[in-house]
């Protein structure tokens, strides 16, 4: 057959209809919204309670439930790949491109992208809103830039951290379960080490997230004096490593 | 068995070789060699755990083989540039995401191999998906209406080769009857149709050419006419008042005598002449004297019956020979 189209089944073709799933089915858009949503909603509920704590950033006040949509991120991540292994149609993507590192790859860039997007919006609307309703001079500001690019990149990893994660399980529940897990244990088992505590919970992906938002939770005791910026790299190196040894086992698993 | 004409290109052409898949200790597909050739349909028959689907994954590049190959066209799945081109595949109702619609279920695919999406129309209306229909969720479709979707997946990208695991499974007489013929005409085109089935009696009407395989191991390869006539053997349906006494009468002359499941006797050896005069010399009447050959069905069950025993025998091999 002759086809005016060059025949290829390459990285952007993989993008492309890794882009029309993520898009077409319920789950990942709207774990996406309430990604989107969650540090809107917590700008507004902490500045309408007025349960800032004097010490507080305006910064770190207003993204108080950018954890939360952390782990959104994260669960969407992982729904990229475990609702394929679960509806069976990761066959079918297999099928239409058997490069299965270029699959994942073109999964990673669109988690990443979308999710680097969603954070920097929604953390900044969120911030510009706190900023607005919280008493002016009350409390101290913040550096909000560049630390909303590092905040955004924080979604982004988080994305990618969830689609290893479900890749290596492949079914929604469990991996669901376990990067929540990875995000939360940490920080609420790391008191448990004592003086241990700041790297256990310092590690974490969401103590890289509180470091970048100026949070006063984010002390030197509870995460670790790592730098906010260090903390992002750190988090970004160990989710690559994850998301490589995926690949891997992606490779050589049976479909 | 029969190797068939020898062509000169291997374009379209599915070959496997000394093909094997292990999981753990259980042989899944065990030293499998065979070619399906483009220009007719060929059918793919094995009892249920055979290993066909697991065949069509291998070839399909989704299971990795223990060792041999497969190959299309000469070359791996895993090496076609955009393999939605070259091969079309449906292997169950289960490929589609229940939440996505049919359409973006197929723009989907057509993006992944750089389809124009003009073409998602074009296979909606050659398997006859209204439009209105394909923007539903695939969740609320049929059986006939997901198998419909399937085969316009693996047609999306025209392919010359389509491989499809039971698509009559669970249809209606019209839909397998609309199969039977879009395959026929697209072997007829020049491709190469291979398709597994079950269902003995469809793949006597639909498949010139058969792959048997029975627990993994390659039982025959040979057209659907010689396959049957090689292990049909060629029968009389007889009906008389007196059913003993004709049994006792034809056994006698060395005829392989068995009361077939109408009530009638089930005759090998002498043809339906020699039984009617047979029958006048001794003055039993007739009621029914009919020339048959065994089906498809017949010959598939009776193979499949002897892997059983095969089996039985293996697994007792001291009970097997007491």
């Amino acid at each position: 057959m002759t086809t005016p189209t060059p025949a290829r089944a390459g990285y952007p073709q993989a993008f492309t209809y890794e882009w029309i799933k993520f898009r077409s089915v319920r789950s990942t858009v709207w774990t996406t919204l309430a990604t989107a949503l969650a540090p809107v909603v917590g700008a507004v509920f902490v500045a309408a309670t007025g349960s800032l704590r004097a010490d507080d950033t305006v910064l770190g006040g207003s993204l108080t439930l950018s954890v939360v949509a952390q782990m959104l991120a994260a669960v969407v991540g992982a729904l990229l790949v475990t609702g394929e292994y679960g509806s069976g149609t990761l066959r079918t993507t297999f099928t239409a491109n058997p490069r299965r590192a270029t699959v994942l790859g073109a999964k990673a860039t669109l988690i990443a992208s979308v999710m680097y997007a969603v954070g920097l919006l929604s953390c900044t609307v969120a911030f510009l809103l706190g900023d607005a309703l919280l008493p002016s001079g009350k409390y101290a500001q913040g550096e909000p830039f560049p630390a909303l690019f590092g905040v955004a990149g924080c979604f982004a990893v988080a994305g990618l951290l969830g689609l290893a994660v479900g890749t290596l399980v492949r079914h929604s529940a469990g991996a669901v379960t376990t990067v929540i897990g990875l995000l939360l244990l940490p920080s609420l088992f790391g008191p448990l080490f004592g003086d241990a505590r700041r790297w256990v919970a310092g590690v974490s992906p969401t103590a890289a997230l509180e470091k970048l938002t100026q949070t006063s939770d984010a002390t030197a005791d509870a995460v670790g004096s790592l730098g906010p910026w260090p903390s992002l790299w750190l988090v970004a190196g160990y989710t690559a490593v994850l998301l490589l040894t995926a690949a891997g086992v992606l490779r050589r698993r049976d479909t | 068995m029969s190797p068939g004409p020898v062509l000169p290109s291997v374009e379209g052409m599915i070959e496997a070789t000394e093909l094997t898949k292990r999981y753990g200790d259980k042989t899944a597909v065990d030293r499998l060699t065979f070619a399906v050739r483009p220009g007719r349909v060929t059918g793919f028959l094995g009892p249920n755990g055979a290993g066909k689907s697991t065949t069509m994954r291998l070839i399909l590049g989704l299971d990795a083989p223990s060792s041999g190959r497969v190959t299309i066209g000469g070359r791996r799945y895993a090496d076609l540039a955009a393999p939605l081109r070259a091969v079309g595949s449906l292997l169950d109702a289960k490929g589609v995401h229940g939440g996505r619609s049919a359409y973006q279920h197929l723009a989907g695919l057509a993006a992944s191999n750089n389809i124009p999406r003009r073409r998602v129309e074009e296979v909606l209306d050659l398997v006859g998906l209204p439009p209105a229909t394909a923007r539903r969720r695939a969740k609320g479709f049929s059986l006939g209406m997901g198998q419909r979707l399937g085969i316009a997946a693996a047609l999306i990208g025209d392919p010359e080769v389509l491989i499809l695991d039971e698509p009559v499974n669970g249809l209606d007489t019209e839909g397998i009857r609309w199969i039977r013929d879009l395959m026929r005409s697209l072997a007829a085109e020049g491709r190469t149709v291979f398709l597994s089935s079950h269902l003995m009696s469809e793949m006597e009407l639909t498949a010139e050419h058969l792959i048997v395989i029975g627990r993994g191991r390659l039982i025959a390869d040979t057209t659907t006419h010689d396959f049957i006539t090689a292990n049909s053997r060629a029968h009389t349906l007889v009906r008389s008042p007196r059913p003993e006494r004709l049994r006792a009468l034809l056994e006698a002359r060395g005829a392989t005598v068995a009361l077939a499941a109408t009530g009638a006797l089930r005759v090998e050896g002498p043809d339906p002449a020699v039984i009617g005069d047979l029958a006048r010399d001794h003055g039993l009447a007739i009621h029914e004297l009919t020339p048959a050959r065994s089906s498809l069905e017949e010959v598939y069950t009776a193979l499949s019956q002897d892997a059983t025993e095969y089996r039985a025998a293996a697994q007792h091999p001291e009970e097997a020979r007491r």
